[in-house]
């Protein structure tokens, strides 16, 4: 173990974790899967929408919340899940649900703070930006290493998470079958809820993105998409960040969503670009992180990277391949097309 | 236009069969002209018809294409120090943390050159060209302070500070009130007195007629340039508004199209 | 006028230091509670300096907030705001590579490969905007997280490694200012005496550049060069200060100095001054309260401070702050109200053809149709400001010349405007009159003197009263007559 990078053993790295007899691994994907896919599709809109930095404002500015909702959640004696006692209702979810709503007012609270300064003073908004989300991350740190001990959160693994643990999460039983690890339960529901609401609100999304003032002038209430859109993404980015820490979920946001906007230029196929680079840089990254003995999330985003610069390469309209080939067929024309015409007119 | 022409330092500026392209797409065409010296030029044109462009190829703020420019007799940017550059106003954040005086005083610093430190006479320079504008009594306020027509004169005091022989002004007359509109004028009229070129792209045709001495009417390519009187014809106007160039302008689409997709 | 300027920043410093006093006990009684050393002799091994650590924490936070609060200076006005935080989180694969270069915490190395890696996160969104149609902060995200999870990775591969784990590379995430020892804060020195040296020198070319980019191109300055030094600069801040701020929270050490000493001041060299400071008290009060607590990151605690200060910025900034722009909007409403008063008086004087003095403060409630009692309320406002007087029973309200002057001046305005509304700009008669309403009160005397004459010194109003001329301006103030041209500043036009 005293080199950086293992050798490659294909049997260790591919197929040893799926035939352990276990489905650990399976849960991981699974919740790699989920985040990747979710942060990509909502991330496209952030794209779109030209929020992209808004979207690393509230991944940090969330952090706060979570903290505070833990400490209300303690102090009311909700059944926070603790060893050894049972619980009446589902173990993790109170908690989750607190995590939640924490999260949901801090998104919102983020977005009307970067509004009010940038509209009450001279500061610019990307100045706003960085000032509100730094300093409530800052905030939320310091909550943690205050009261470590009522907080279950660990600040470095805020960073960068934590999506090894999430097989050893409480399952969520139904009865006395259990189903699933609590953490993708609700990433799953989450990964539904956005994609039906992705779904149901296609057109008003697609024109409130491409052009606010026609949606106000068809009766689209531009605002409320825009704020629905941040507790929304808030939402996304809670439930993931236990898994993948504040600043890797940005890129999970962004990688999917961009590299799509690559390969295609109309919305819904877009959407699904970026499912396909969600799958793709989870099941990658899992590898990755197994061959590397390293960071499972860290390695995801590594494996989405690498993927967007390849449809970077690839990429049929933006890519140096296709336009070096177009280039070389069009330095003619160009020469010949400015050349007579500034003969002719002058 | 005139065939025989000697580049001579008389000349400030000569420009031969210049084309410029803006992201591929070009936007000027073989534009040949000599602008002689001591003159007050407007330049005139629809709008998109190149005007801020041909500034600022002059300025070598954006790459020519093909063609050539000379300044004062001479090619490159050897004398581009005599020349002096107001743009358009909106450029630049009103909020900066620098009151009147710094504004004016940058005009020093392409005379300073690196390292060098404004010295009591370019202080002095700044003060006076302050006064030139009437603007002194708000020397020490910051920018965002001033009004509309206020700004537009700190900045003609700026380009004054430069002490240029050249002056290249992008619609200075744009959204200002009418003593600014007055004082600029005066200013341009004192500044041709000096002996001084000045080249002022400009939107309003009406006063275009009484402003200036020659102008030079511009859609894409030079259309005519000379005295005023000769210039300022129904005929060269239409020729210059027409819609004859939507021609010209398709053509540059699909060379912008044809070589960047 | 300079010895006021230098003082005047000074002024509103006292309360800072109040809030720091107040706020210290307050936080310090909730860690004092996880610590086994009281509070107070923690205070003053702090205060004494003794720790050798200590010392050279201090020496790093002021190196710290000095340099990141001249950076953050340019940052902010160029905004540049998100640039910084993308550089930060980018450096951090290049802390790791450096950490492997030899497999120790050498903070050269560690220097070089981070500037690099962040010099690299540059040119890669640099060249994703110009080469692709995605947009600037698609591409800044993109590169922010792409190379922090590249760096999260090497960090675990590190970890992994015999020598790994007392690495305290964990300590670049958060930052830990008691882990700097003297090579570090040699290296910070002498980086930042670089940058302090590199901005000195270039200075009007800095300040012009960020100010107006086309004339800056235009008068010659390199632009492009000037910017990558610039970077380069800034990599170099952000790397200095990452041991003691972390990764994650450098960026908010860069803008929020920054961004409160841009709310304090309007020229460049003061903004400077003040995100220095700023930035200096943010750094020392971080370490000052994560050293109370001990083991706890300094970084969030910094920008905590910073945080604090900027609010205090926010709010009681003698010109920018919130504070002053509500009071400055209530005292022109107020003014507002005073002239529409002192106007409604003057019509009431019009319309019995000035033969009496004074008008009925029953008169003035009935035009204005208010009560009574807010009419003696504004009454008595207008004497308070010197504009009228009233009689001994508050019955009747007299106007002072110099009330006199200003309704004369008020009504000019408003039937001038008026006026030109109808002649120049074709508006009907009767719509006139609210725009006048609110124009009266922000004509400047040059507009007005501008409109006169355009007006041809017109001397009746679209409805066809007469308005008010300079003379008459002028001769209501006879008994002050100095004082009175010199509040109008009218000249006689002839």
């Amino acid at each position: 173990m005293n080199t950086l990078i293992l050798p490659w053993d294909w049997h260790r790295v591919v197929i040893e974790p799926w035939s352990l007899g276990t489905s650990v691994y399976g849960w991981i994907l699974l919740m790699g899967f989920l985040i990747n896919l979710t942060c990509g599709l909502i991330g496209n809109y952030l794209i779109l929408r030209r929020m992209a930095l808004i979207g690393d404002a509230i991944s940090h500015s969330v952090l706060p919340g979570m903290a505070i909702a833990f400490l209300v959640a303690g102090a009311w004696q909700l059944p926070i899940a603790t060893e050894g006692t049972p619980s009446p209702v589902p173990e993790g979810l109170p908690h989750s649900m607190a995590m939640v709503i924490g999260a949901g007012i801090a998104g919102i609270v983020t977005g009307l703070i970067i509004e009010w300064i940038h509209q009450k003073s001279r500061i610019k908004q990307d100045a706003a930006i960085g000032i509100t989300f730094s300093t409530l991350f800052a905030l939320g740190v310091v909550i943690i290493s205050l009261y470590a001990d009522k907080v279950h959160l660990d600040a470095d693994c805020v960073l960068h998470g934590e999506i090894a643990f999430i097989p050893l999460e409480p399952f969520l039983t139904i009865g006395t079958h259990p189903i699933a690890p609590a953490p993708v339960v609700q990433m799953g529901v989450v990964a539904i809820l956005t994609a039906l609401g992705i779904g149901l609100f296609y057109k008003e999304l697609l024109v409130s993105s491409f052009d606010p003032g026609l949606a106000h002038a068809t009766g689209i209430r531009a605002d409320w998409i825009h704020y629905g859109l941040m507790i929304w993404l808030s939402v996304v980015v809670v439930s993931a960040f236990e898994s993948v820490g504040a600043i890797l979920v940005i890129a999970m946001l962004i990688l999917p969503g961009a590299s799509a906007s690559l390969l295609s230029q109309r919305l819904h196929i877009m959407l699904a670009w970026s499912s396909l680079h969600a799958l793709l840089s989870s099941l990658i990254g899992l590898h990755l992180a197994i061959w590397w003995d390293t960071s499972i999330a860290g390695s995801m985003v590594v494996a989405g990277s690498s993927l967007f610069f390849l449809c970077w390469l690839i990429s049929p309209s933006q890519g140096p391949l296709w336009r070096r080939l177009r280039r070389k067929s069009s330095t003619d024309t160009k020469a010949a097309a400015t050349q007579p015409l500034s003969k002719t007119y002058s | 236009m005139s065939s025989e022409r000697k580049p001579s330092d008389s000349i400030p500026l000569e420009i031969h069969d210049l084309t410029v392209a803006y992201q591929s797409k070009p936007v000027l065409y073989g534009i040949d002209v000599a602008i002689p010296p001591g003159k007050l030029i407007g330049i005139i044109g629809p709008n998109g018809a190149g005007k801020s462009t041909l500034i600022k190829s002059i300025m070598g703020l954006i790459p020519i294409e093909a063609g050539w420019i000379r300044l004062f007799g001479e090619p490159g940017k050897r004398h581009l120090k005599r020349v002096a550059y107001v743009p358009q106003k909106e450029s630049v954040d009103w909020d900066f943390p620098v009151n009147v005086l710094d504004v004016v005083m940058m005009g020093r610093y392409g005379r300073l050159g690196l390292f060098r430190r404004p010295k009591a006479h370019d202080r002095e320079v700044a003060w006076a060209c302050l006064e030139k504008v009437h603007m002194t009594p708000y020397a020490d306020r910051q920018i965002a302070n001033l009004s509309g027509g206020q700004q537009q004169r700190v900045f003609l005091a700026r380009a004054l500070a430069q002490e240029c022989d050249l002056y290249l002004m992008d619609e200075p007359f744009a959204g200002v009130d009418a003593t600014t509109e007055a004082s600029i004028i005066e200013l341009l009229h004192a500044l041709r007195a000096d002996g001084k070129t000045i080249l002022v792209v400009h939107h309003d045709l009406p006063t275009a007629r009484n402003y200036f001495d020659m102008l030079m009417l511009l859609n894409m390519r030079l259309i005519d340039f000379g005295p005023t009187e000769t210039i300022f014809t129904y005929e060269k106007l239409q020729k210059t508004y027409g819609g004859r160039l939507t021609i010209l302008s398709e053509v540059a689409d699909a060379v912008r199209q044809n070589h960047e997709p | 006028m300079n010895h006021r300027g230098l003082l005047k920043p000074f002024n509103n410093l006292w309360p800072l230091v109040l809030f720091w006093i107040g706020t210290w006990q307050a936080r310090a009684d909730r860690i004092g509670e996880m610590v086994d050393i009281s509070l107070k002799d923690q205070f003053i091994r702090f205060a004494s300096l003794e720790d050798p650590a200590l010392r050279f924490a201090l020496a790093g936070g002021v190196i710290l907030g000095i340099l990141c609060g001249m950076m953050g200076t340019f940052l902010v006005v160029r905004k540049l705001s998100l640039v910084g935080d993308t550089i930060s989180h980018a450096v951090l694969p290049g802390v790791a590579a450096g950490f492997l270069w030899n497999m120790e915490k050498d903070p050269l190395a560690i220097l070089i490969g981070a500037t690099l890696a962040g010099l690299m996160g540059m040119v890669l969104v640099s060249q994703l905007t110009r080469h692709t149609r995605l947009k600037e902060d698609t591409a800044l995200g993109m590169i922010l997280a792409g190379f922090f999870g590249v760096g999260i990775c090497l960090m675990g591969m590190i970890q992994r490694l015999p020598t790994g784990n007392k690495s305290g590379m964990d300590k670049f995430l958060f930052g830990q200012a008691a882990a700097l020892g003297w090579q570090e804060i040699q290296i910070m020195a002498l980086v930042g005496l670089i940058a302090l040296s590199m901005i000195y020198l270039f200075y009007k070319e800095l300040l012009v550049s960020s100010f107006d980019v086309s004339f800056a191109r235009s008068i010659r300055i390199p632009v492009d060069w000037i910017h990558h030094g610039f970077m380069l600069l800034l990599a170099f801040a952000i790397v200095i200060s990452l041991e003691a701020v972390g990764v994650v929270l450098v960026s908010a050490m860069l803008i929020i100095p920054a961004a409160t000493a841009f709310l304090l001041s309007d020229r460049m060299h003061w903004m400077l001054l003040w995100a220095c400071m700023v930035g200096v008290m943010a750094g020392v009060g971080g370490i000052f309260f994560s050293f109370l607590g001990q083991k706890l990151p300094t970084g969030p605690f910094m920008v905590l401070s910073a945080a604090v200060l900027f609010a205090l910025a926010l709010f009681f900034a003698p010109r920018h702050g919130m504070l002053a722009r509500w009071w400055l909007r209530r005292s022109r409403t107020l003014r507002i109200q005073r002239e529409n008063a002192l106007k409604a008086v003057f019509h009431i004087m019009e319309k019995e053809a000035f033969t009496k003095e004074g008008v009925t403060v029953i008169a003035l409630a009935r035009s204005k149709g208010q009560t009574l009692k807010t009419t003696e309320m504004t009454c008595r406002e207008l004497e308070r400001a010197g504009l009228a007087t009233l009689s001994h029973e508050e019955k009747a309200l007299y106007l002072t010349p110099d009330g006199m002057r200003r309704a004369q001046t008020i009504v000019r305005n408003h039937r001038l405007w008026e006026r030109y509304l109808t002649d120049a700009v074709n508006y009907a008669p009767d719509h006139v009159h609210d725009d006048a309403e609110e124009i009266e009160h922000i004509l400047g005397e040059d507009t007005v003197r501008m409109l006169e004459r355009q007006l041809n010194f017109v001397d009746r109003d679209p409805h066809g009263k007469p308005i008010p001329t300079i003379q008459d301006i002028a001769s209501s103030g006879q008994t002050q007559a100095s004082k009175g041209q010199g509040m109008s500043g009218y000249r006689n036009p002839s």
